[in-house]
């Protein structure tokens, strides 16, 4: 394969993991859908799923409200985030009845000690499990124990893992391994050769590709998603294939 | 090789970090370099507290595949009273060709007169030190304007470039400041437009690729300036036009 200095991916792609919005701690470098929109071309990226700094940094109620503007039919796709208890439920509750809840988001409220076990998080996680809603975790806020007991407990609950970091190596095999609903997100897969490996341990049909901008750079993981030794069908279901069976409500392998 | 230009990693780890799963397997080090094209990756062993150890795994690691790979020596001020003998020996014997430092381990800030000797070896010979720099004391990018203002003949690289925001920027500045600076680019903070703030403010002629391999997969650290919106002529020094002609090689 020639290398070159400019890079195009040969896959269609649809971005499993885009934050949009200002971070008060870092105004974000697309100020709009527009903007957003002229990345993901400059990247070629068809599609992405995206959800708002300000449900990571403050409040998933706000944030999720501030996401509408962001929206777009055709390539831009909600990510509303969630967070154990009432008001934000009944947010997420009143959207899903509008048949706009495909995906949701844990907001961190283990930040607040609020740890992500059954007695706290039960309730919300048996009505995902029931409407057949995926929950994206963030890796960075969690804990391995409780993601393993917790989600154990619900086995029907199609999970995926965000941003394993290099920090996370010891972590995904056993994850992975434990919760077989479980997809891994690859925006922070950086080990050498784990992309090849954990596909060939656990089926490219457990991962799903996502850029994690703008917190990271856009291109950069498509790049080395396009550059190993997974065939172009691994790669298609990586770049978009398996996201779009997850966001059909068809992400279970038990 | 890409597009014709040599491409070499400026950042690479011989030994093992198991927290981390990073182990200097060859095969799969080789694999990644060549689904992208690199040619060469420069390693160095900081895993050892005496030097010695790692320098010699590094020799070792680099004449099994002396093509594909060029070794650093390292050493550090807390065995400070061998530090320069091993660093002749690292050169002189094992054929090492630059050398790398890693102030976390220590308890000195690394432009602090303990660490001079090494400094003055590398200003006698022409030699670049890279060094892990980034948000703890003993790293901050800004004191190497310090050893490059004394030590002329010798190049300093900031390793990771600072890192984040604060450390990167006084990266920058002490390479505007000073031509024996140079900023590289491995870092798993991968944040929106640092290699573009890394070429645009620095100058490309001043920014070496790095990825840190064998703890990190050199390939999404290539990918970060394969798809920075930087221009290919920049592309090509960066890639391996600077570190050739720092390295001599």
């Amino acid at each position: 394969m020639s290398i070159q200095f400019t890079f195009r991916p040969r896959v269609p792609v649809f971005d499993a993991n885009v934050r949009v919005g200002d971070l008060h701690y870092q105004p974000s470098p697309c100020r709009n859908r527009e903007q957003l929109l002229a990345e993901m071309d400059r990247h070629g990226v068809e599609k992405a799923l995206i959800y708002h700094a300000q449900t990571e940094e403050v409040s998933p109620i706000d944030g999720n409200g501030f996401l509408e503007e962001w929206l777009d039919d055709g390539r831009l796709f909600p990510q509303w985030s969630v967070t154990p208890t009432p008001d934000s439920m009944v947010q997420i509750e009143a959207l899903h009845e509008q048949g706009r809840v495909h995906n949701v988001r844990l907001h961190n409220a283990r930040a607040v000690g609020l740890p992500f076990r059954p007695w706290a998080c039960g309730p919300m996680l048996s009505w995902l499990s029931e409407n057949r809603i995926p929950l994206w975790i963030p890796l960075p806020d969690a804990d391995a124990d409780e993601l393993a007991t917790t989600l154990s407990a619900f086995p029907d609950l199609v999970t995926v893992l965000v941003g394993a970091h290099y920090t996370h190596a010891l972590w995904v095999r056993p994850l992975m391994t434990t919760l077989p609903n479980a997809y891994l997100e690859l925006s922070r897969i950086e080990p050498l050769g784990e992309v090849e490996a954990l596909c060939a341990e656990y089926g490219a049909e457990r991962f799903v590709y996502g850029s994690w901008y703008d917190r990271l750079a856009m291109g950069t993981m498509l790049f080395y998603l396009h550059h190993t030794d997974l065939s172009e069908a691994e790669l298609e279901l990586i770049c978009a294939g398996n996201l779009l069976r997850i966001l059909q409500g068809e992400g279970r392998h038990d | 090789m890409i597009e014709e230009q040599r491409v070499i990693d400026f950042h690479g780890h011989t030994g093992r970090l198991d927290l981390y799963n990073g182990v200097d397997d060859p095969a799969l080090i080789l694999r990644a370099m060549d689904r992208v094209g690199i040619d060469v990756s420069c390693v160095f062993n900081i895993f050892h507290p005496d030097g010695t150890t790692g320098n010699d795994i590094t020799a070792r690691f680099v004449k099994d595949h002396p093509d594909r790979f060029v070794g650093f020596a390292y050493v550090s001020p807390m065995m400070a009273k061998g530090m320069v003998a091993e660093l002749t020996r690292a050169v002189d014997e094992l054929g090492l060709v630059a050398i790398k430092l890693y102030p976390p381990y220590t308890q000195w800030d690394l432009n602090e007169p303990i660490w001079h000797p090494i400094y003055e070896f590398a200003d006698d010979r022409g030699l670049a030190i890279i060094f892990h720099t980034g948000t703890d004391a003993h790293s901050h990018p800004g004191l190497l304007a310090d050893c490059a203002a004394k030590f002329p003949n010798a190049n300093f690289v900031s390793g990771h470039a600072g890192n984040v925001a604060e450390p990167r920027a006084a990266a920058i500045r002490a390479a505007q400041d000073y031509p024996n600076i140079y900023l590289e680019t491995c870092s798993t903070f991968r944040t929106p437009g640092v290699i573009e703030q890394l070429v645009n403010e620095a100058g490309a002629d001043r920014v070496l690729f790095g990825s840190d391999i064998a703890l990190m997969d050199s390939r999404p650290q290539l990918g970060k300036i394969i798809t920075a919106d930087i221009s290919d002529e920049a592309k090509r020094l960066v890639c391996g036009g600077n570190a050739a002609r720092l390295l001599g090689i």
